[in-house]
């Protein structure tokens, strides 16, 4: 993790610059945890790939976990969903919609399609916990 | 904050600074260099003195400056003017220009405007070390070329191209060349006694000069002629009217006169650094180093200032990001805005991806080893902090 | 010291201005166009200069351009209205600046039709001719300046700008020598273009602003780096932008005090004038600045005169410093229909914020005594 020792000379969104800076739960979860689902989003070519962890305890997600190459938006999507999603209920993260993210982090008009890479990493988790499920 | 951006401005020198304050400050050294009194004449002479510092820095006769407001409006001139000169686009005779893809945003700006009214532009390809090669721009020659524009070093890269080389040839064959010169003066050595170019721009602010001022060289034997784009008064035998701005042409005679007086050394000093650099960031794993290594043995030269590396595997705006205490440019300033990959690196054969994830380090006369040091150590762990945190196979 | 009365050619730099200029003359303020951190100081500091600018000529942040000075926001007037279009006319006051003038004359070739706008032996605009030089066919654009920079003459812009909006063109109004010497509001002149000098207002040299409204289709002169909103490439010449917008504060706190002094001052050296014979004060009867006098000395070559003051330690001119030593008499003056050989007696007192009624008085003993040498020569 790095040390926020800068202001921001970019002038990205406040809640973007420390994210982005501080990279809450970043990383994998240990090889074998249990209850661990992980899905992606993005492709290499476009600049953006997202990819998202939850360990799933019943119902509810006990921890978030995320890996991301792209802009410091993307980045902070990723940091922001996996700290966001723990001790939610899957129907909760079910309703997280682009436009929550958009809100949350205060992303641009051009950078919405950061936060549409958010929704899609998170859809195509819980798509691949469905099919797990049944 | 460490500085790492010269070839995008320089600051002003200090001994610059010093001559132009005498024109800012009360003192009666104030007067327009067109007035026929006493203080015309003290500005007009102070004109005069600096017109013959910037001509000595590259050779020139102090008749062959014209000043301008910047190397932009240079390039515009002498592009614009040598074809409005022959007529164009008036005379409806076909007129065709060879410049490179790889020239700054201003010349081929200007170059797709003439396009827009009926010129034939050449683009050329640079080669895989950056350069536009002397028999890569004869072949591009047709009956129909009235200019040759091509830049002396690459800002990006710092790739050199042959310009010594070049302009003879272009001369036996009537053809004007325009070499815009605003990374090469005061880094590289010109004498254009012995180059036949026929228009070279200069920027001030590119050598601890200030910014708003340039100037474009005319030649006078044989006489490179233009078609003037500012009207109004006749200034500058003509060919540049407005109110000379004193105090910034005063400054930029100061600059050329201090980047003659200095080139070995600052050429040195840079260089060093450059060399110090690279040497610390080659052990990135899979860095790529963009343009001429400097490698005089392989016959490649390379502009002192300049270091532009890729590092794949992290994207373009997050390692600038990251590096929020390092300013560096990811290409030229003029185009930062445009999130386009680098046109010369794409040339070089980087892909889209690693073209993007590429800094471009400059370094000047106040850079020290320690800054060198510090920034090597900041982008080392930021890269890998980077790579740490892609889910991209083979990036860890 | 030597007595400087020639602040329409140009004026010293205000000390203050100087202030604010020197940390981005020596600070490490980078490329106004590089994004890192100097960069965006350097950008919010162009921008509070737009705003000044702005508030002084009564105008919109968002409409003014920066340019290296006046000729060019003058020639990126009148090319970049007339690039690429059909051509048909342009009209310009016979006693615009040289830069209005040149730049208009250079639009002939590409099938223009470029004509002048007549204007009377007092400096101001023949309304009748106007107007029917505007009912003869479609006009592109028309322009006058605010104020002349040789007899000072203050024209009804406003009045223009309906006559030539009326007719269906555009028009541009160099308020070059206007600027910090008189009120007055891009708004309420009714103009499209505007354009605006800062050394002639006790800024820097080398700096300037095109004023366009956002209606106005404009075309770049300067290509490239996409600056000034595509309207004008190059690097941002920012010390001189920051002065600029200095200046402009400062004179538009001040131009009620400065013009009130001018018009004692004036008054003065006109009493003066007056008191020697064979003087005649060019547009005396017409609204003119409060520091310009422009007057026909019988009996004297005015070049002749203006050296003859210069070796007195007197700095004045004989009309504009972009025509100074072509020996050809004022165009102003042959526009307004005065004969030549008064026109070559002209010469231009300008007076300056700090100039002193001691300097008055000398100035005019010193004519007076030039005077006497000659008739007794």
């Amino acid at each position: 993790m790095n040390e926020i020792d800068d202001d921001n000379p970019y002038g990205y969104a406040p809640a973007i610059w420390r994210l982005f800076r501080g990279a809450p739960n970043a990383g994998v979860f240990a090889d074998g945890t249990a209850g661990v689902i992980s899905a992606e989003a993005g492709t290499p070519a476009a600049r953006s790939v997202l990819r998202l962890a939850l360990r799933i305890d019943g119902d509810r997600v006990a921890e978030g976990r995320f890996q991301a190459y792209g802009c410091p938006t993307t980045i902070a999507v990723g940091a922001w969903i996996a700290g966001w999603c723990a001790g939610r209920t899957i129907d909760e993260l079910r309703r997280l919609k682009a436009a929550d993210l958009r809100e949350a982090l205060e992303i641009p008009e051009d950078r919405a399609h950061c936060a549409l890479l958010g929704e899609d990493a998170l859809k195509a988790l819980l798509t691949r916990f469905q099919e797990q499920r049944a | 904050m460490i500085y790492l951006d010269y070839a995008a401005t320089t600051p002003l020198d200090a001994a610059v600074f010093e001559a132009m304050l005498p024109y800012l400050a009360p003192g009666g050294l104030h007067g327009n260099p067109a007035s026929t009194h006493g203080p015309g004449f003290k500005a007009r002479a102070a004109v005069e003195r600096a017109r013959q510092q910037v001509a000595a820095l590259i050779g020139a006769e102090p008749g062959e400056i014209i000043w301008t407001s910047g190397a932009t409006e240079s390039n515009n001139l002498a592009i614009k003017g040598t074809l409005e000169f022959r007529g164009f686009p008036k005379n409806g005779k076909p007129v065709h220009i060879v410049t490179s893809k790889t020239e700054h945003k201003c010349v081929l700006d200007t170059c797709r405007h003439l396009e827009t009214l009926g010129a034939r532009v050449s683009y050329l390809k640079p080669d895989g070390q950056g350069r536009v090669t002397p028999e890569a721009v004869l072949a591009a020659i047709t009956p129909d070329t009235a200019l040759v524009s091509l830049m002396w070093v690459n800002n990006e890269i710092g790739a050199v191209n042959d310009i010594e080389r070049l302009a003879p040839s272009l001369r036996e064959r009537g053809v004007m060349l325009h070499v815009d010169a605003a990374q090469a003066a005061g880094k590289l050595a010109i004498d254009l006694q012995a180059v036949p170019v026929d228009l070279l721009s200069l920027s001030a602010h590119k050598l601890y000069g200030p910014k708003g001022v340039g100037a474009l060289y005319v030649r006078r034997r044989p006489r490179a002629r233009l078609a003037p784009q500012m009207h109004g008064g006749g200034h500058e035998q003509g060919m540049r009217s407005g109110t000379l701005s004193t105090h910034q042409v005063v400054g930029m005679g100061a600059a050329c006169q201090r980047a003659a007086e200095r080139l070995d050394a600052d050429a040195a000093h840079c260089s060093g650094l450059r060399d110090a650099l690279w040497a610390r960031l080659r052990g990135i794993p899979g860095v790529l180093r963009n343009g001429p290594t400097g490698d005089s043995a392989g016959g490649e030269r390379a502009a002192p200032h300049l270091l532009n590396l890729s590092f794949p595997g992290v994207e373009g705006e997050a390692l600038r990001a990251a590096l929020p205490g390092l300013a560096v440019s990811s290409g030229s300033a003029c185009s930062s805005a445009t999130a386009e990959p680098s046109y010369v690196l794409r040339a070089l054969g980087r892909d889209d991806e690693t073209a993007n994830a590429s800094l471009r380090f400059s370094f000047g006369r106040p850079t020290t080893m320690t800054e060198i040091g510090q920034a090597a150590a900041t982008v080392i762990a930021q890269v890998a902090w980077l790579r740490a945190l892609s889910p991209l196979p083979g990036s860890r | 010291m030597p007595i400087y009365l020639d602040h329409n050619a140009t004026t010293p730099l205000d000390p203050r201005v100087l202030e604010t200029m020197l940390p981005y003359l020596s600070g490490p303020y980078g490329n106004a166009s590089s994004v890192h951190r100097y960069g965006r100081a350097a950008r919010d500091a162009i921008e509070a200069a737009r705003v000044q600018v702005a508030a002084l000529a009564g105008a919109e942040a968002s409409e003014v351009t920066f340019t290296s000075g006046a000729t060019e926001s003058n020639n990126l007037a009148l090319k970049g209205l007339t690039e690429g279009r059909v051509p048909s006319c342009v009209l310009y006051g016979a006693t615009e600046h040289p830069a209005i003038l040149e730049a208009a004359e250079s639009l002939r070739p590409h099938g223009w039709q470029v004509e002048t706008i007549a204007i009377d032996r007092a400096g101001l605009v023949d309304w009748p001719a106007f107007e029917a030089q505007l009912a003869r066919g479609p006009v592109q654009v028309a322009a006058l300046m605010l104020a002349n920079n040789e007899t000072g003459v203050i024209q009804d812009c406003a009045r223009a700008a309906r006559l030539v909006h009326d007719a269906g063109g555009l028009f541009h109004v160099d308020a070059v020598q206007a600027g910090g010497k008189l009120a007055f509001s891009f708004a309420d002149t009714g103009a499209d273009l505007m354009c605006l000098s800062a050394h002639k207002l006790y800024g820097p040299k080398g700096v300037g602003a095109l004023l366009v409204r956002s209606h106005v289709e404009l075309l770049t002169q300067l290509h490239g780096g996409g600056q000034e909103r595509g309207l004008r490439g190059g690097t941002e010449n920012l010390a001189a932008i920051v002065g600029f917008g200095a200046a402009c504060e400062l004179a538009a706190a001040e131009v009620g005090q400065r013009v009130a002094r001018w018009t004692e001052l004036k008054a003065r050296l006109e009493a003066g004038l007056r008191a020697l014979s064979g003087i005649t004060i060019f547009g005396n009867g017409s609204p003119r600045l409060a520091n310009t006098v422009q007057c026909g000395v019988a009996g004297w070559e005015g070049e002749a005169l203006l050296m003859a003051l210069d070796r007195k330690g007197i700095a004045v001119s004989s009309g504009s410093a972009c025509a100074a030593g072509t020996g050809e008499p004022s165009h102003v003056l042959i526009g307004m229909g005065w004969e030549r050989d008064i026109a070559f007696s002209a010469i231009r007192i300008s007076l300056g914020v700090a100039t002193t009624e001691a300097e008055i008085d000398r100035f005019l003993a010193v004519l007076a005594e030039l005077r006497a040498q000659a008739v007794a020569a």
